[in-house]
């Protein structure tokens, strides 16, 4: 028996050995091996010549390295912190304090840059021709001026208003004034655990009955109030342990004493006009996502949910937005990630948050800006890849499953 | 039997009319009681705000003379603009050079110009090129002293037109590295995968501003001792090493948007990798991603205002050393801003409305 | 040729590692760090021409090295930037009125070449409030210039008189000045040069006053490399040729008359008798070119923050010493 030879491999078996080098090179995994190994070489010797570089630099011209300035007393004061804080403590603690104000500053305007797209989202739909306009204005308007330049404009806003003296008065409990806006605080007394610990039941049991009335839904197709059950449950439950233990709370009012108010909450007018000014740029930003999200649903969803009968609020709520989720979470990211990086302007207006105080304040005073850039580059990296993981989380789930 | 009567029903009112003023605005402003509240409120708003504005910003305000105390109506000072607006348009240029700037910004518009209107055959050959060149072009046309002209230095250099170029010049060379970036993120290769997923990484998730500041205080330690790169160039590395993060990611969701097919087509004529990518999908890409680019654009136009933290004399950073100036104290600064603002919104406004048409033609070039 | 045009400005920034003196000389012109914008001392007019105090500084070195007082680079700093950009070569002076402090010249490889102004930080606040005095200011909000030491010596000053005290830190004189007119904070603390620039920037400079208390000393003064004792000399006696300048009575005005027909002093230091110049590396004729093109330092400080500037700053601690303030100038011979 003979078999005969294909043309290839008589090709392969009379290919002279000099080409050996030559297939090797043409072979993509090989190749994609050399090319790998020059990237990696010309990788080190980057980063090497940077950091050779940067040390000489810096023992040249006798700038101190390492985090040790960490532990120095900081010696000046900032305007807000979550924390408690003395101008005699650490430049750590001021780090700290960034990090918690850039991370309330930029949960803040998540939650209402995220209402206010959503509304304007869905505005754009609307048969009321002054709304619709509205939320084509908004949109163009506010995604279109750079937002370094809202924040000043918000601040200038809120500089407008009255001076502390003759604050905007709301019942002697609420008072706005140019230096901020102040409200009553809640002080819990004692025994005001047994209602914390009613409101914490209660949201316990909202999540239980939701899990629950979804089953029987889907059993035997029965809707149940669920709305109306969660909300007796949230404000029900924590009343009642409010009567039983007698209120053991109290309000503690700002009033004025001195130059300023004292007492209660003081939201400051820098955080106020940066949350403002961060919500409603980004905010313009998701109006258009959902806008483009709602218009990636087909017609067709709608038509068939009306045939069936279902109600128009309904069709909203239960086949076009579920659907228009899968476009809309992905750009709903990335905006997150753009809001927490845009915290950065309020340097603008001197709100206290990571950039302003840790790069800007203690870089001015210690110098050392290898180290400080770096931490700071840090935070913001890590902040960013906690917004992407949480939302890659929830997008997973309204991804359609393909079968 | 009496045959049944016949009796006419009642005639129908005639239907409601649905031309002309009245019904439209029954339609589309009253139509529904909730509707009917909020353009009562929208109205009022508009009533109440709308007169005072116009009357601040147009009818008392100072509109000529030269000096601050040509400021003396109650209105905006717009004096305080014209006054600066060379500096706010071209920094501190030098009087009689400033044609070179406009021929830069000129360039620019004729090569942008030319890629939408060169024959399709063309296009890839003449523009591409064209693209790639033009920042360096530019810059030896305002540096001048390599080409004849008189030296103007990079600290001269300022005011809008920076803005306007330094964005241009960013995303022109952040074109090749955000492709290659693109490219190594969905490559085989491992390393050259992380390595490219580092990059985009690492600039999508840090701030401009933070950036910014990193190559005005890092990036002169970074080189070696005898060497100092000037301020501006150091930006502009930043600027498109940012702007390349961003056009990877434009650049890998115009690739997902390619079929498959034109990868197998490409492959079975016997494309090598780089004829593959170069001259079948790059094309295709651009054509797709051309939306996403005009916004990428106009992200990093926007945030060239954010220059102004590292003291680059853009347009905002210009206002700002104005309000400074001893013979213009007292505050033209909401004037300042709202300039500014107007400026940068009149360029995206119309650069967004360009990418919608753009997008518009894309559609129903895909439906067909 | 891409690749040739980003070298082409990589070299031509080149810094030179050697004699700064050497290196002004070859390119012909002064790099010289100098602030964004502060009203007096240094500022950009409509056309682009930078002004001020600090300005002098550099024009005057420019004048004395290269004879022409406009042959200067200016370039806008932040606070922030400042040294790193001295440090690393960008610039040859840094004039922005930064003050002498022993960190600074002890640790950052600077040396400060004398002292330009006396400053000093000092409180603003609104007549309303009827206050006299900083010590009545316990609990109320300061507006602060960013980036300034005034920001620890303010919280020096509250902790040593145990009061307390907000910050709200801004970015420009500008929006401090805008934070105080509104009200978002009582008072204002800047340096007092620059107390005067804010007050007449509010809509009614009458409705603030400032308090006697000075809480800090600033000198403020030019700064350059360590380790290059030639240019370090240039620069501090161009600053002490203006000081002296004025002590001698030399004016613009008079200098070319003077320098032919003047006192010995007066010769020596116009360079028509003695070798001053020739020890420094430069024309016998430098302070000449410096009192001839920029003034003396009464002219330049009148002109910039003086009596003929909107600013209107007395003298104060920046008369000659002679005169009842502080400015004195080694002996020129």
């Amino acid at each position: 028996m003979f078999s005969k030879k294909t043309t290839e491999q008589i090709e392969c078996e009379n290919r002279p050995s000099h080409l050996g080098i030559k297939s090797f090179y043409n072979n993509p995994k090989h190749r994609g091996w050399i090319y790998q190994s020059f990237l990696f070489l010309f990788l080190i010797g980057f980063f090497y010549s940077i950091v050779s570089n940067t040390l000489d630099n810096m023992s040249a011209q006798g700038i101190k390295s390492g985090f040790s300035f960490l532990n120095t007393s900081a010696g000046f004061d900032v305007l807000m912190s979550l924390l408690p804080f003395q101008t005699t403590d650490s430049y750590l603690k001021v780090f700290t304090i960034g990090i918690l104000n850039t991370i309330l500053v930029s949960i803040i305007g998540i939650i209402f840059s995220t209402l206010l797209g959503f509304i304007f989202g869905v505005a754009y739909f609307s048969r009321n021709y002054l709304i619709k306009k509205i939320a084509i204005i908004y949109v163009e308007i506010f995604r279109n001026i750079p937002v370094i330049l809202q924040v000043i404009f918000w601040y200038t806003v809120f500089n407008a208003l009255p001076i502390a003296r003759e604050s905007l008065n709301f019942g002697d409990t609420v008072f706005l004034n140019v230096t901020g806006l102040y409200l009553p605080l809640l002080v819990g007394e004692s025994g005001s655990g047994l209602v914390y610990s009613a409101l914490i039941v209660a949201i316990v049991s909202v999540f239980l009955v939701k899990r629950w009335a979804t089953k029987r839904q889907e059993k035997t197709g029965e809707q149940f109030p669920i709305l109306w059950t969660s909300l007796g449950l949230i404000t029900g439950l924590p009343l009642l342990a409010l009567l039983v233990s007698g209120v053991p709370f109290h309000f503690d009012y700002p009033a004025l004493k001195g130059f300023n108010f004292r007492g209660g909450i003081t939201i400051i007018p820098e955080l106020i006009s940066l949350a403002i000014a961060l919500s409603i740029y980004t905010g313009a930003f998701i109006a258009e996502a959902v806008r483009a999200g709602i218009q990636s649903v087909p017609a067709g969803q709608t038509e068939a949910a009306r045939s069936v009968g279902l109600k128009e609020s309904k069709i909203m709520s239960l086949i076009v937005v579920p659907q228009s989720m899968r476009v809309i979470t992905p750009m709903l990211n990335s905006e997150y990630q753009s809001l927490v990086k845009n915290t950065t302007i309020a340097t603008a207006i001197g709100y206290p948050e990571l950039f302003t105080v840790f790069a800007g304040s203690v870089l001015n005073q210690v110098g050392q800006a290898v180290e400080i850039m770096f931490m700071t580059l840090v935070i913001y990296f890590c902040i960013n890849m906690t917004i992407s993981f949480v939302m890659n989380r929830f997008n997973k789930r309204s991804e359609i499953t393909t079968r | 039997m009496k045959a049944k009567e016949f009796k006419p029903l009642p005639a129908q009112p005639a239907p409601v009319s649905t031309i002309g003023v009245i019904p439209w605005l029954r339609n589309n402003l009253l139509s529904s009681p909730f509707n009917i509240t909020v353009t009562v409120i929208i109205v009022a708003a508009l009533l109440a705000i709308v007169p005072d504005m116009l009357d601040w910003l147009i009818f008392s305000a100072n509109w000529s003379g030269e000096t601050q105390a040509a400021c003396v109506k109650d209105g905006a000072c717009w004096v305080f603009i014209s006054a600066w607006s060379q500096q706010i348009f071209y920094g501190s240029y030098p009087d009689g050079e400033i044609w070179r700037v406009n021929l830069s910004l000129l360039l620019l518009a004729g090569v942008i110009a030319s890629s939408f209107a060169l024959p399709a055959r063309l296009r890839n050959k003449v523009s591409v090129p064209a693209y790639l060149c033009l920042p360096f072009v530019c810059l030896l046309i305002l540096d001048g002293s390599y080409i004849g002209l008189k030296e103007v230095t990079t600290d001269l250099w300022g005011g809008f037109s920076l803005n306007v170029l330094i964005a241009a010049a960013s995303i022109i060379i952040a074109f090749p590295f955000g492709f290659l970036w693109a490219l190594g993120r969905q490559s085989d290769m491992p390393f050259a995968r992380s390595v490219s997923v580092t990059c985009i990484e690492f600039f999508r998730g840090t701030p401009i501003l933070a950036l910014f500041f990193m190559g005005s205080v890092m990036l002169p330690l970074f080189f070696p001792a005898n060497v100092s790169v000037d301020k501006l160039l150091r930006v502009w590395i930043i600027l498109v090493l940012f702007m390349s993060a961003y056009m990877a990611e434009v650049f890998r969701s115009g690739f997902a948007a390619i079929p498959k097919g034109q990868y197998e087509a490409a492959d079975s004529i016997g494309l090598g990798y780089w004829q593959k990518t170069l001259l079948i999908i790059f094309p295709q890409v651009i054509k797709v991603s051309m939306p996403n680019i005009l916004a990428t654009f106009v992200m990093v136009f926007k945030n060239t205002v954010f220059l102004l933290v590292i003291a680059v004399p853009e347009m905002l950073q210009v206002i700002m050393a104005a309000l400074s100036n001893s013979n213009w104290l007292g505050g033209h600064a909401i004037e300042g801003y709202l300039f500014v603002g107007f400026i940068f919104w009149i360029c995206c406004f119309s650069m967004s409305l360009l990418a919608t048409s753009i997008e518009k033609k894309l559609d129903t070039s895909h439906k067909n | 040729m891409t690749l040739a045009a980003v070298g082409l400005v990589v070299a031509a920034q080149s810094s030179f590692a050697g004699s700064t003196l050497d290196a002004v000389k070859k390119k012909g012109s002064v790099s010289c760090g100098v602030s964004t914008g502060l009203a007096g001392f240094s500022q950009k007019d409509e056309k682009g021409n930078w002004s001020g105090l600090d300005v002098d500084v550099c024009r005057s070195v420019a004048a004395a090295v290269l004879g022409d007082a406009s042959k200067v680079q200016f370039k806008p700093l932040t606070a922030k930037e400042r040294f790193l950009a001295l440090q690393s070569g960008e610039i040859d002076i840094l004039s922005r009125n930064t003050t002498w402090t022993h960190t600074r010249d002890t640790s950052l490889g600077l040396n400060f070449a004398g002292v330009i102004y006396y400053d000093g930080a000092g409180f603003m606040v609104s007549k309303k409030l009827g206050v006299k005095s900083a010590t009545e200011l316990d609990g109320a909000n300061a507006c602060i210039q960013a980036g300034t030491s005034t920001e620890l010596a303010i919280a020096d000053y509250f902790r040593e008189n145990k009061m307390s005290y907000k910050a709200i830190t801004f970015d420009t004189s500008d929006q401090t000045r805008a934070g105080f007119e509104s009200g978002r904070c009582d008072f204002l603390v800047s340096d007092q040069s620059q107390l005067y620039a804010l007050r007449i920037g509010l809509k009614d400079p009458s409705a603030a006053i400032v308090l006697p208390e000075v809480i800090s000393k600033e000198p403020l003064g030019p700064v350059v490399r360590q380790n290059d004792d030639e240019w370090f000399n240039v620069v501090k006696w161009v600053v002490n040729a203006s000081i002296e300048g004025e002590f001698q009575g030399v004016t613009s005005a008079n200098a070319k008359e003077l320098q032919a027909n003047g006192k010995p002093g007066q010769k020596r230091l116009l360079g028509s008798e003695g070798d001053l110049g020739e020890k420094l590396g430069l024309p016998a004729d430098w302070a000449y070119q410096v009192i001839k093109q920029v003034g003396n330092y009464s002219e330049s400080f009148e002109r910039n923050v003086g009596q003929g500037s909107p600013l209107k700053i007395a003298r104060g601690l920046n008369a000659q010493w002679n005169k009842g303030g502080i400015m004195y100038s080694p002996a020129m011979r």
